[in-house]
């Protein structure tokens, strides 16, 4: 622990963006088609022990990927019900969400392994780490960009074919018609509500894989609220991103980064408590310095605050 | 309010009740166990004797204070998340204030009181500015706030005010002096003046919101933002005050457990048992009622108290009531409607008033 910057910091910044990348790339479609989803935080939650649960008791990590996202689907499909059918408000409903994911994971966690706060089974396999062949040899790129999870690689994948989903793609244009003006779309033939629908499914899957790569692919184990507020900041991610994709990847590495950073402190003589605070005090700076009309625009449709 | 209304403003909840305590059956039949000999130990554990009864009502007292500040704010239209953040240091500020304040017992537990308040409540009018002031999305701020608060009074109990003479492992403040506690209520039991201080906070809410001029322009800006500033409410104003008084009671929540249950802040005993969530339940349950957020706050702190019971004396873990109280939340959000929140999704939806 004597250097705070060198390479290992940018390569965990890679491994901690992950989860946080994929909720707010999630959240993001939700946001496109408007809905603002404040459950990002317990549908990666659920995630991340539907995966911890399919890995224990089926002994493979594709399975268990698989748990985790059909769990989560599960979920923002009553997430979708409530808040596109019974026009419920999304902020409570998601509030709500958040709610139950704490309650059943901690049920849950105490019914099926019997143990309380959290769950660590030290035969379980974490997703294996890939070396990348050619780009190993890259001196400093190499480092960083080899030796992560599967999911990891997928999770950048993602915000390319996102990108090019929604700018590219007739399917795409038609979710972004949802969002600016569901009116106008309805009148053009567009199915409103099954082009929400399959957007806050898509985000229930990527939300899913973030559970899974935060308990499998960061740890191997599963302890009660590890969230830990990343949902909230993939939700910041997700409007300083103004729900583009590459703008939240962007914002998203600068919160990934923060979390490695405040995670590589611990070994210097700072009190943790100041290091573990730093990524929610620069998510906050961060909005601070970064705002701007387009966002704000969506943020007060969202909510917070009626104005 | 007529009668009609009344009814249908109880039924809605009520039947939410129901419909959790259906989950929590589903939930317990899982586990392999019996329902009816669960439920009936749920009782017992909450209301059973006298001791459990007071035990239930000293549980409801933060719960009551907490969900009373959240009520305040969603009356106003502000989503203050950040209840858990305020509760912790205004609890934080009671107890050093308490405990290093020079004076009389009644002098160290009025400041510790105010303190607790204040300090809550400035939390959450730093919010409250940096929406007015920068525009920064209130409800995401809070959150943030919270986790900032939590690690910060955890900093305070393990670093500069850290309790040396007892056990090293636990992080927590000094004991305070006994002549600053808050009085029993009853002999060997555990409820405390807290109780009526949050009884108290809920019967001057209810008579503010309903009948002060703040409580009008507050429930104004709530009901419809644009109409109450062409009326000319500023909105900075009702802002700051709401969010003030909004994280004072949540502040005032965490001082009364220190003052009167634990008279010491000990590092995670306000945030383990969520009480600061389970008050943003009962506000949500209530539809932001005063006088329903307190009933709300006893009915959440019976079901917790009584998983405690269920938990002691059968194999159903006591991590039940939180599957009840979740589901029935989200029974009650699916139509939860504010006339702002109508409005917006009168705004929003494929119909005619667009």
């Amino acid at each position: 622990m004597e250097q705070l910057f060198d390479i290992s910091l940018l390569n965990s910044t890679v491994r901690m963006v992950t989860p946080i990348l994929l909720a707010a790339l999630g959240g993001a479609l939700c946001a496109r088609v408007g809905l603002f989803n404040v459950g990002l935080e317990g549908l990666v939650l659920i995630g991340a022990f539907a995966a911890i649960v399919g890995n224990h008791f089926t002994g493979s990590l594709l399975l268990a990927i698989l748990l985790a996202v059909l769990c989560v689907v599960l979920f923002s499909l009553l997430f979708a019900y409530m808040a596109i059918n019974l026009k419920a408000n999304e902020i409570v409903v998601g509030i709500a969400l958040n709610f139950l994911a704490v309650g059943l994971t901690t049920f849950a966690l105490r019914t099926i392994f019997e143990v309380k706060g959290a769950f660590y089974d030290k035969n379980m396999d974490g997703l294996p780490s890939l070396t990348l062949p050619l780009i190993d040899q890259i001196p400093v790129v190499g480092p960083i960009v080899s030796g992560h999870s599967p999911l990891v690689y997928f999770t950048f994948l993602l915000v390319v074919l996102m990108h090019i989903y929604l700018f590219k793609t007739v399917s795409g244009f038609r979710l972004l018609a949802t969002g600016e003006n569901p009116i106008a779309a309805q009148s053009m033939g567009v199915k409103v509500r099954r082009v929400q629908y399959l957007a806050v499914v898509l985000c229930g899957v990527f939300c899913g894989l973030a559970g899974a790569q935060l308990s499998l692919g960061q740890v191997t184990m599963f302890a009660e609220g590890m969230t830990a507020g990343r949902g909230f900041i993939a939700l910041v991610a997700m409007m300083l991103g103004q729900s583009n994709p590459s703008g939240v990847m962007a914002a998203s590495l600068l919160f990934g980064f923060m979390d490695a950073l405040s995670i590589r402190l611990q070994g210097f003589s700072i009190p943790t408590h100041f290091t573990l605070m730093l990524p929610y005090v620069m998510t906050i700076v961060a909005m601070f310095l970064f705002r701007d009309k387009s966002y704000l625009q969506l943020a007060q449709r969202g909510g917070g605050s009626d104005r | 309010m007529n009668n009609r209304e009344w009814a249908t403003s109880l039924l809605h909840p009520l039947v939410a009740v129901l419909v959790g305590l259906l989950a929590g059956a589903f939930a317990i039949w899982v586990v392999g166990a019996s329902v009816i000999e669960t439920y009936a130990e749920m009782w017992k554990g909450a209301f059973g004797s006298f001791y459990f009864a007071t035990n239930t009502l000293t549980r409801a007292t933060p719960i009551m204070l907490a969900g009373l500040g959240v009520a305040l704010a969603f009356r106003a239209g502000f989503f203050n998340l950040g209840a858990e953040g305020q509760m912790v240091l205004g609890a934080v500020a009671a107890a050093l204030t308490a405990l290093y304040l020079p004076g009389p017992g009644w002098l160290k537990l009025a400041a510790a009181l105010f303190a607790g308040f204040l300090v809550g409540g400035l939390w959450s009018a730093v919010a409250g500015w940096l929406d007015a002031a920068f525009k920064l999305n209130l409800l995401i701020t809070t959150l943030l706030m919270n986790y900032i608060a939590i690690l910060f009074a955890g900093y305070l109990v393990t670093e500069p005010f850290k309790d040396t003479t007892g056990s090293a492992a636990i992080a927590q403040t000094p004991m305070i002096d006994r002549a600053a506690w808050l009085p029993k209520l009853f002999s060997g039991m555990s409820l405390h003046a807290g109780f009526l201080i949050a009884a108290v906070a809920a019967l001057l809410l209810y008579i503010i919101i309903r009948h002060s001029a703040f409580g009008y322009e507050v429930r104004m800006f709530g009901y419809n933002p644009s109409f109450a500033a062409y009326g000319g409410i500023v909105r900075t104003r009702v802002m700051l005050i709401s969010m003030l008084a909004s994280g004072g009671l949540a502040g005032l929540a965490g001082t009364v457990e220190v003052l009167g249950m634990q008279y010491r802040y000990i590092d995670g005993a306000l945030t383990v048992p969520g009480y600061a969530w389970t008050g943003l339940m009962a506000c949500l349950l209530a539809n932001s009622h005063p006088l329903g957020t307190a009933l709300a706050s006893l009915l959440l702190a019976a079901l917790q108290t009584g998983a405690m019971g269920v938990e002691r004396n059968t194999e159903v873990p006591l991590e039940i009531a939180s599957v009840i109280q979740a589901v029935l939340i989200l029974f009650v959000s699916a139509k939860f409607s504010y006339s702002f929140w109508k409005r917006r999704k009168a705004r929003e939806s494929h119909g005619t008033t667009v």
